[in-house]
C-alpha cells in the first residue's frame, strides 16, 4: 500500500527527469541526423550544421514538447474538476452533509484560532514587546504574594535598578469627566511620562507627556479614541480645550490611536483599558506611604542582553535596599514578612489567567475538527465502496492509477476547499459572536483582526482535510485489482474486510474523541453547577446597588462627605418600598484591597503579626441589607461615631484566624500600627472576589469611625465613592430612577455609577465560567452529532451491502432477534471500543482543565459514568433506523435484489 | 528538400505517425524517415511538429517510449505503438476514409 503513495509522490517530482529524458532524445537525434548526412558525402561539421538546421533549432523543439506537457496538465486538472464537480452535484446529499461537516469542522476551528492568535500567539501590540517585563513587589509572609509598588518604593527602585533601560508606571483612578457634555465616571489612568515612550506608542493627534509634567503634576490628559469620539466628535480642535477630571480643568494635549488599549483587561489590578491617561504625579502623601499602597503597576524594557534570572539578583538586593529604607516599625513588619521584588515576562503575565481556558478550547476545538474529518472518511469509504466499479471500469479503459488517484484527491479536495471557503465565513460570524461573550477578563488587544495568519489557519487546514481524505480511499487499496472488483461487484455481494475494518476504525475514533470532549464538556458543567449552589454568604436577591462618587475638589473636608452620604442614608432609606439601606465601600465579590490587622497580645510571644485582611467601611444597616447573618454579638448603631469607642466587626474567618479556639468578643485588634478597635461582632463569611475563592478573614468598620485624614487623602480611592445599597420589597430595578433622583437632589452634578442588581452582580461573576461550559458543551454537542451521524451512516451503508445476506438468513428462518443482533451488535461493539479508548484519554488529558474546575475531580467517576450513558443511549438512538430497516427486509425482495 | 515540403492536414500527423509505427518500434528520427518514405517524399515532418505530437500520443498512452541501442550503436528513444494506440490508428483511418469519401464526393459533384 505505501508504495503506491510513494509513486504518486515520484511522478509529482519527476518533472527534472522528464526534461533529462528529452534533451538526451533530441541530442540523440541530432547524431542520428549527422551520421545520415555523413553518409550523403557530408564533412562531419557539415554535415552536423545540416543536421540542426533540419531539426529546426533544439530549444524550439523543446518549448513546444515543454508547451504540449503543460497544457496537458492544466488540461487534466480542468478536467478532473469538472469530472468531480460533475460527481458531486450527481449526490446532492453526500456533497451536502460532507460540506456541512467540513464547515463546522474547520469554522469552529478558525474562530476559535482567530482569539487564541490573537491573544496567546501574537506578541503585545507594542514596541519590542517581548523584552518588556512586569515588576512585583510581594511580602508573601504577611498574606501579599503579588501586589504593585509603593510610590516611595519605585522611587528608591528607579534610581538604584540597573537592569531596565527604561521603567513605566501606571495606576487605575476612577473619575468623574464634566465640561463639554454630560458628567460621566470613567476609568482613567495615570501614567509616569516614561511609559508611552517605552510601549512605542505614538499619539495620532499631539503629544504624550514631557517629563515634567509628571513630575509637577501638571493638569495635562491625553484621550483616548473614544472618548475623543464620544465628547468632541473626533474633531482636532480637541487639542488643547480643557476637560474636567474630577472637576479640575486639564488640558488636552494628545489623543492616542483606535488600535491603542492601556492598561490591557486583565482581573488584576490596574487591569480596566484606560478612557484618558493623566500624568502619574505622585503627592507627598503618596510619596510617604511607606508599607502601604503597594497599588503602582510597574512595567520595565529589559537592556539589551540582559536575562530575567540576571534581574532576580538585582532584586532581591534592592528589595532588603527598600525595606531599610523604611521607617522603624514598618521595616520590622516588612522584613518579617519577607518584601520581595519579581520580574514576569509582560506577554506571559497578560495572557497567564486566560492561557489554559484558550488551550483547552483550542484542544477541544481541534477534536472537533478531527471528528467531523472522520466523519467525512466514512462517508467517502462508503461512497468509494460504491464507486468501485466505475473506477474499475476507468481502469480497465486504461486509466492510470495515478489518475485515478488524482481524481480522488480532486474531489475531495473540492469538497474541503467548500468546507473552507463556507467555514470560513461562518468563522467571521462565529467570531463575533464569541468576542461578544468572552469574558471581561480575557486580555483581548483592541481588535482581533481576522488576519493573514487565520486565514491561512482556515486554508491550510482545508488542505490538509482535502489531502488527507483523498489519500483515505488510496489505502483502502480501491484499484489493487481490477478484474477481481470487476468480478465482486458483478455479485454485489460482500464488500471487503478491510473496508469494514476502516470504517470501524474512525467510528471508533470519533465515539473516543467525543467521549473526552463530553467528559470535559461534563467537568466543566459539574463545577459550574457546584459554583451555583455555592451559598455566596448573602442574600443577593432584592437588592440594588449604585455607586455615588464624589469629586475631592467639590468634597474637599471629611465632613463634607460624610454630610452628604449621611443625608443620602437617610433619604434613600425612607423611599417608599426600601426595607432597608446602606452605604460602603466595597460590595461582595469584589475582590478587594488586602490590608494588615494585627490582633491584641498574641500568646506565642513572637510579637504581633499582621494578617492581610479585607477591610469594608460601612454606614446604615449594612448586614440586614446585605443579609449577611449575625452569629455572635451585635450589628452596628447609630451610637458607633467618631468620639465613641472604636469598633469593628468580623467574619468568622477573622475571628478563627486571630483568636482559634476562642471566643472573638470583646477581643482587640488594629490596622497596622492604628488605634485599637474592640470586636462587637462576628459575622457570616461573604464570598470575596468569585464564588471559587475560599472565604477571606474580614473586617468591617464604621464608616463614621474612620480617621478624617484617612478619609481625605484616600489612598485606595474608594472612600469618596461608596455604593448605596438598598433592601427593597419589590422588583429592585424598579427604584433606580427614584434612588437616582435622591442621589441628585443632594448634588445634581454626581454621575452615579454601576447601577446593577446584586443578582446580576453574581451572575457577572459566573460569566467566565458560564462561557467555558457553554462553549465546551456546544463543541461537545457537535462533536455526538457528528459521532452519531458517523455511526449511523457506517451501520445503515453495512446493512444495505448486507441485505442479500439478512435475506438468504431470514430465509433460512432467522428470527427477527437474530437480526436486530447482527446489526445493534456490529453498532454497540464499534461504540464501547470508542468508549472504552475515550475513557482512557480522557483519565489522560482531563487533569489539563483542573485549573478551570470548582469542586469536581478531573476524575470525577459521575461524570465519567454520564458521559458513557448519553453516547451508549446516542448511539443506540443512531443504529436504530438502520436496524429497522434490517429486520424489515423481506427475505423475497433481498434474493430478488440484484 | 525544403521545396518538397507540403503543410499537411490539420489531424493527418497523428494518423501518419501512428501509421509510420504500425510495423515496428522507431525512433524519432527513424519516424520521420519513414513517413517520407511511405509518402514517397510528398510530406517532410519538421521535427517542432513531430516531438510534440509524440510526447502527446505518450500522454494519451497511444504510444510507449523506451531507450534502445540503434542499429548503428547509438542510444536513442523509441518509440512503441500500445494497445490503446492501434485502436487509436483504426479510428483515426475510419475518419479519414469517411474525410476522404466526403471530400472527393463533395469536390466531384459540381
Amino acid at each position: 500500500m505505501p508504495t503506491r503513495i510513494v509513486n504518486f509522490f515520484r511522478n509529482l517530482w519527476r518533472r527534472n527527469t522528464v526534461e533529462q529524458a528529452l534533451d538526451d532524445e533530441l541530442q540523440s537525434s541530432v547524431e542520428l541526423l549527422t551520421e545520415g548526412k555523413m553518409k550523403e558525402g557530408f564533412a562531419h561539421s557539415e554535415a552536423r550544421r545540416q543536421a540542426l538546421i533540419e531539426l529546426g533549432g533544439v530549444e524550439q523543439v523543446k518549448e513546444e514538447v515543454r508547451g504540449i506537457r503543460a497544457a496537458r496538465l492544466v488540461e487534466d486538472l480542468a478536467k478532473d474538476v469538472r469530472y468531480g464537480l460533475r460527481q458531486l452535484r450527481r449526490n446532492p446529499g453526500f456533497t451536502t452533509v460532507v460540506v456541512l461537516t467540513l464547515t463546522l469542522g474547520i469554522g469552529a476551528t478558525t474562530a476559535i484560532f482567530s482569539i487564541v492568535n490573537a491573544v496567546l500567539l501574537r506578541p503585545l501590540p507594542f514596541k519590542d514587546a517581548a523584552r518588556l517585563a512586569v515588576l512585583h513587589e510581594a511580602i508573601p509572609k504577611l498574606g501579599y504574594p503579588k501586589m504593585g509598588f509603593s510610590a516611595p518604593d519605585l522611587a528608591i527602585y528607579e534610581r538604584e535598578q540597573k537592569s531596565f533601560s527604561d521603567l513605566g508606571a501606571y495606576q487605575d483612578k476612577h473619575v468623574e469627566i464634566s465640561g463639554h457634555g454630560e458628567p460621566e465616571r470613567m476609568t482613567a489612568a495615570r501614567v509616569s511620562a516614561s511609559l508611552f515612550p517605552m510601549l512605542g506608542a505614538q499619539p495620532m493627534l499631539g503629544r504624550t507627556f514631557a517629563p515634567d509634567e509628571d513630575a509637577t503634576g501638571h493638569p495635562v490628559a491625553i484621550l483616548s479614541y473614544r472618548l475623543w469620539q464620544k465628547r468632541y466628535g473626533g474633531s482636532r480642535d480637541a487639542l488643547s480645550q480643557t476637560i474636567e477630571v474630577d472637576r479640575q480643568p486639564y488640558t488636552v494635549i494628545g489623543v492616542m490611536p483606535r488600535d491603542f488599549v492601556f492598561p490591557l483587561a486583565s482581573a488584576d489590578d490596574n487591569g480596566s483599558p484606560a478612557d484618558l491617561w493623566i500624568p502619574m504625579a505622585f503627592t507627598p502623601t503618596e510619596l510617604q506611604g511607606w508599607g502601604g499602597s503597594y497599588l503602582t503597576s510597574v512595567l520595565g524594557r529589559l537592556r539589551a542582553g540582559v536575562t530575567l534570572g540576571q534581574v532576580r539578583g538585582e532584586n532581591e538586593a534592592l528589595a532588603r535596599r527598600i525595606v531599610a529604607s523604611y521607617p522603624g516599625g514598618i521595616a520590622d513588619f516588612v522584613r518579617r514578612g519577607q518584601l520581595a521584588i519579581a520580574a514576569t515576562p509582560f506577554q506571559e503575565e497578560v495572557v497567564a489567567s486566560e492561557r489554559t481556558l484558550l488551550l483547552v478550547l483550542m484542544a477541544a476545538v481541534g477534536l472537533v475538527l478531527l471528528i467531523a474529518c472522520a466523519n467525512v472518511a466514512t462517508l467517502l469509504l462508503s461512497r468509494a465502496a460504491a464507486r468501485e466499479r466505475e473506477l474499475s471500469v476507468r481502469a480497465a479503459l486504461g486509466a492510470s492509477r495515478l489518475r485515478l488517484l488524482r481524481q480522488m484527491l480532486t474531489e475531495s479536495l473540492l469538497l474541503a476547499l467548500g468546507g473552507g471557503v463556507l467555514g470560513f465565513l461562518f468563522a467571521v460570524w462565529g467570531r463575533n459572536v464569541l468576542l461578544a461573550m468572552v469574558p471581561l477578563s480575557v486580555p483581548l488587544p483592541g481588535r482581533v483582526p481576522l488576519s493573514g495568519g487565520v486565514l491561512g489557519f482556515a486554508a491550510g487546514a482545508s488542505l490538509l482535510c482535502g489531502i488527507a481524505l483523498g489519500l483515505v480511499p488510496a489505502f483502502r487499496a480501491p484499484l489493487a485489482s481490477v478484474s477481481g472488483a470487476l468480478q465482486e461487484s458483478g455479485r454485489g455481494a460482500t464488500t471487503s474486510r478491510a473496508h469494514h475494518r476502516l470504517q470501524g476504525f474512525f467510528v471508533t475514533a470519533e465515539f473516543a474523541l467525543a467521549f473526552v470532549l463530553l467528559v470535559g464538556a461534563g467537568l466543566l458543567m459539574r463545577s459550574f453547577l457546584k459554583l451555583l449552589e455555592t451559598n455566596p454568604g448573602f442574600r443577593p436577591d432584592h437588592v440594588l446597588t449604585m455607586n455615588v462618587p464624589l469629586p475631592a475638589i467639590a468634597y474637599v473636608h471629611a465632613s463634607e462627605v460624610e454630610n452628604f452620604y449621611m443625608q443620602l442614608l437617610d433619604k434613600a432609606s425612607s423611599l417608599p418600598g426600601v426595607e432597608s439601606a446602606a452605604l460602603s465601600n466595597d460590595l461582595p465579590l469584589r475582590e478587594i484591597v488586602g490590608v494588615s490587622y494585627i490582633p491584641e497580645g498574641q500568646a506565642n510571644g513572637a510579637g504581633e503579626t499582621p494578617e492581610a485582611v479585607g477591610q469594608t467601611w460601612v454606614l446604615g444597616n449594612y448586614f440586614q441589607t446585605m443579609g449577611v447573618p449575625l452569629l455572635q454579638g451585635r450589628w452596628f448603631t447609630p451610637e458607633d461615631r467618631p468620639g465613641s469607642e472604636r469598633v469593628a466587626i468580623v467574619n468568622l474567618s477573622a475571628a478563627r484566624k486571630f483568636w482559634p479556639g476562642r471566643n472573638a468578643l470583646d477581643k482587640r485588634l488594629r490596622w497596622g500600627g492604628g488605634p485599637w478597635q474592640v470586636v462587637v461582632g462576628v459575622v457570616g463569611n461573604v464570598n470575596e472576589g468569585g464564588l471559587d475563592t475560599a472565604p477571606a478573614p474580614h473586617v468591617y468598620r464604621p464608616y463614621l469611625q474612620a480617621d478624617n485624614p484617612f478619609l481625605e487623602q484616600d489612598p485606595f480611592g474608594d472612600m469618596r465613592a461608596l455604593n448605596l445599597a438598598l433592601r427593597t420589597h419589590e422588583d429592585p430595578a424598579s427604584l433606580i430612577t427614584a434612588a437616582v433622583a435622591q442621589v441628585h437632589s443632594l448634588d445634581p452634578d454626581v454621575a452615579v455609577t454601576r447601577i446593577r442588581t446584586m443578582t446580576q452582580v453574581l451572575s457577572s461573576t459566573v460569566a467566565g465560567p458560564e462561557f467555558n461550559t457553554w462553549l465546551l458543551g456546544t463543541f461537545a454537542g457537535v462533536a455526538l452529532l457528528l459521532a452519531a451521524i458517523g455511526i449511523y451512516g457506517v451501520l445503515a451503508y453495512s446493512v444495505a451491502q448486507q441485505i442479500h445476506e439478512i435475506g438468504i438468513r431470514m430465509a433460512l428462518g432467522a428470527e427477527k432477534r437474530d437480526v436486530l443482533t447482527l446489526v445493534v451488535g456490529r453498532g454497540f461493539k464499534l461504540t464501547l471500543m470508542g468508549v472504552a479508548i475515550g475513557i482512557a484519554g480522557s483519565f489522560a488529558v482531563t487533569r489539563f482543565l483542573s485549573s478551570l474546575l470548582y469542586g469536581v475531580k478531573p476524575t470525577d467517576p459521575f461524570t465519567f459514568f454520564a458521559g458513557t450513558l448519553v453516547l451508549a443511549g446516542v448511539s443506540l438512538l443512531a443504529t436504530y433506523i438502520p436496524t429497522r430497516r434490517a429486520t424489515k427486509v423481506d427475505p423475497m425482495v433481498a434474493l430478488r435484489y440484484e | 528538400m525544403a521545396e518538397k515540403r507540403t503543410d499537411l492536414l490539420r489531424g493527418t500527423l497523428d494518423l501518419l505517425v501512428l501509421k509510420a509505427l504500425c510495423l515496428e518500434p522507431l525512433h524519432g528520427v527513424g519516424i520521420s524517415r519513414r513517413i517520407t518514405q511511405i509518402t514517397q517524399g510528398a510530406f517532410q515532418v519538421s521535427f517542432g511538429s513531430l516531438f510534440p505530437s509524440l510526447h502527446r500520443m505518450e500522454e494519451k498512452g497511444w504510444v510507449e517510449a523506451e531507450w534502445r541501442t540503434s542499429e548503428n550503436n547509438r542510444r536513442a528513444k523509441y518509440y512503441r505503438l500500445t494497445s490503446a494506440g492501434r485502436a487509436q490508428l483504426k479510428i483515426e483511418q475510419r475518419e479519414w476514409n469517411q474525410v476522404v469519401k466526403i471530400m472527393t464526393a463533395a469536390v466531384e459533384s459540381a
